[in-house]
């Protein structure tokens, strides 16, 4: 390989390297900043802001979201004023297909504070998925208890489990007007 | 005056010519594109929050994992265009040079991708947790895909390990190419797994679409050029031999005769990898040099009974069709930067040196050729080779003897003693370029003493015939 030709191949690797790290960055120090440093796991899934990640759930959630009505229950009383902050009820997400099996939670709101998350079904094509689903869902549901968001870090090992559980939060938490 | 015009070009510096610039252009532009494919694939690692992602040991072991896999994968995708024959590459380098990178990329690419099995295995285990082998179990058996991925990891150590010079040669060749097919086998059979395992080329992601179409890339070059090409030459050329000429003892010229020969655009000095549709013949493929000039109604070339198909090549019956993958090589007038040539020969390999000499362009006075032996009567083409010399006012060296046992020189003994090298026995050789084929040591050492006479790399064109 001639100096000229190594030279221009140097170059044009590191920039395509540094343009990788910059649009793979940005995602998480934005994400962090939202987080405020809270969560311990700093792990930080690109899920949230970069829009590549979040088309694959898209396709599959597109008709589900629009299904995502609120199971209000009769406790379910939105203060009139300030819509996010007084709500009370059990909401269900949408159902949310990933690789590895469906997805969908409900969330608890009592009086504007998320109080539980309960996993209606969890990515379960195999026993692997099985298991890390089991793995991911309490530690998710400890940090949408914590952020009160369904902004909240990845959980490593298990992406699926965690855009599809965080897709269909939300889908929830939209449907409660939260 | 006429004095004057001959001597000036000597004392200004040789131009080099303007083919060499355009072919090194095209060269640089191979080789960036196949380095920035790697760091390609890395940085949309990278642009998905890869590097980011990572907090624990068991992260970064697996973006490493990962990392390994994508670099390995892509250098596995550069081998199979390099042996794709295509076009551009074989120009740009030769088909001798394009396989010998081939060759050199194959263990770092089977590392990378070993290390990928294993660092994503203990990656995987630390997260569990579970031991190293009880983790390979679990992957086997509960990702999606991986069976398959398993079965491409053996086939590719397969793949290496027969291709490893030591073992090389313990097998036959077309064993041995068998076993090399399987690699695309073995690439095949590990996209499953890299499109359900793992996150990086998800479903509808930009990523997936780039790595696809990376792969139907590669697969569209191997048909069109490893396949769909050389049957449509090969039909339309409609190739027979008309006939077998007895050059010496095992050594015979095949004249062939075919249609349209010009749109092949083949050289003097290439090559062609030939198959004779004969009962015993036709399983195998052979690559033989012209050792005559291309016309656009024959080719021709000239073989010595060496390996087991070429010692029943000699009895090859008139009007056997024959087909071919081809024309290929950079052993060519085509990649000339100098006024002056040197052609230099050892037993078969005078078979395109000679053809070489006939078309390639040099003044009278401007081309030597040197032909070398152990014995006067082990030249090849001698009498065409001289009649040649004579037409074309090049002069004809035949450098016999036995080399001194135990020395590494492509000269005989007594040419040794006599302190004579390249060098002294070509006038001005750092005005020309050294066309060099004979068998691969032997290239090797006249390749090193063109080198010590201080000639450029862009001068030294060799092609070696054994695989």
């Amino acid at each position: 390989m001639r100096k000229r030709a190594a030279a221009a191949a140097a170059t044009a690797s590191l920039s395509v390297l540094a343009i990788g790290w910059l649009v793979g960055t940005p995602a998480v120090a934005s994400l962090q900043n939202t987080l405020g440093g809270s969560a311990t796991d700093a792990t930080v899934s690109a899920a949230a802001s970069a829009p590549a990640v979040s088309t694959p759930t898209a396709t599959a959630t597109a008709p589900a979201v629009a299904t995502a009505t609120p199971t209000a229950t009769a406790t379910a009383t939105p203060a009139a004023a300030a819509p996010a902050a007084g709500v009370t009820g059990t909401f269900t997400g949408s159902v949310v297909a990933t690789r590895f099996g469906n997805m969908q939670v409900s969330v608890t709101i009592a009086a504007g504070t998320i109080t539980d998350v309960t996993a209606l079904q969890l990515t379960d094509k195999d026993s692997k998925s099985v298991q890390i689903s089991n793995r991911a869902a309490p530690v998710l549901k400890a940090e949408v208890l914590k952020a009160q968001s369904a902004a909240v870090a990845n959980v490593s090992g298990a992406t699926y489990t965690t855009q599809g559980y965080l897709t269909s939060l939300q889908a929830a938490l939209d449907a409660a007007g939260f | 005056m006429s004095l004057d015009t001959r001597a000036r070009p000597h004392q200004a510096r040789p131009r080099i010519h303007p083919n060499y610039p355009r072919r090194m252009r095209l060269a640089d532009s191979l080789q960036i594109l196949a380095v920035v494919s790697v760091a390609l694939v890395v940085a949309v690692f990278l642009a998905d929050g890869g590097a980011a992602r990572i907090s624990t040991p068991a992260d970064a072991i697996t973006a490493l994992g990962i990392v390994t896999g994508l670099v390995g994968t892509d250098l596995l995708l550069v081998m199979m265009l390099l042996a794709a024959r295509l076009p551009a590459i074989d120009r740009a380098f030769g088909h001798d040079s394009a396989m010998a990178l081939h060759q050199s990329l194959g263990k770092p690419a089977l590392y990378l991708i070993l290390a990928h099995a294993v660092l994503l295995t203990i990656g995987y285990a630390l997260v569990q947790p579970a031991g190293f082998f009880d983790e390979v179990w679990i992957m086997f058996s509960s990702l999606p895909d991986m069976p398959l991925a398993f079965l491409g990891l053996g086939l590719l150590i397969a793949v290496v390990v027969t291709s490893l010079v030591i073992v090389r040669h313990k097998f036959r060749y077309e064993v041995w190419h068998l076993v090399h097919l399987l690699s695309y086998v073995a690439v095949l059979v590990a996209i499953p797994h890299q499109l359900s395992v793992g996150t990086l080329f998800r479903e509808g992601s930009l990523q997936r679409y780039y790595w696809l179409a990376l792969y139907a890339g590669v697969a569209g070059s191997i048909i069109l050029f490893r396949f769909i090409v050389p049957i449509v030459r090969s039909l339309r050329a409609r190739l027979t031999v008309v006939g077998v000429d007895q050059e010496a003892r095992g050594v015979v010229s095949i004249r062939l005769s075919g249609r349209q020969l010009r749109s092949l655009r083949a050289k003097s000095g290439q090559f062609f990898i030939w198959r004779f549709w004969t009962p015993g013949l036709w399983w195998q493929a052979h690559p033989f040099s012209l050792s005559a000039a291309p016309t656009g109604s024959s080719l021709r070339i000239t073989v010595r009974g060496l390996g087991d198909a070429s010692s029943t090549l000699p009895r090859v019956p008139v009007g056997t069709r024959v087909s071919f993958e081809g024309p290929y090589g950079l052993f060519t007038d085509f990649a000339r930067t100098s006024p002056r040539i040197v052609l230099i020969a050892a037993g078969i390999g005078v078979a395109p040196i000679r053809s070489l000499l006939e078309t390639a362009t040099f003044a009278p006075g401007q081309a030597t050729v040197l032909l070398r032996s152990s014995t006067v009567d082990d030249t090849y083409l001698v009498d065409e080779l001289a009649a040649l010399c004579r037409a074309r006012g090049a002069e004809l060296r035949i450098i016999a003897g036995k080399r001194a046992p135990g020395t590494s020189s492509w000269l005989p003994g007594d040419a040794v003693q006599a302190r004579i090298t390249l060098a002294t026995l070509v006038p001005k050789l750092r005005e020309a370029d050294v066309y060099i084929c004979g068998p691969r040591k032997w290239t090797d050492e006249v390749v090193r003493d063109a080198r010590s006479a201080g000639l450029p790399t862009r001068q030294i064109h060799f092609e070696r015939f054994d695989w």
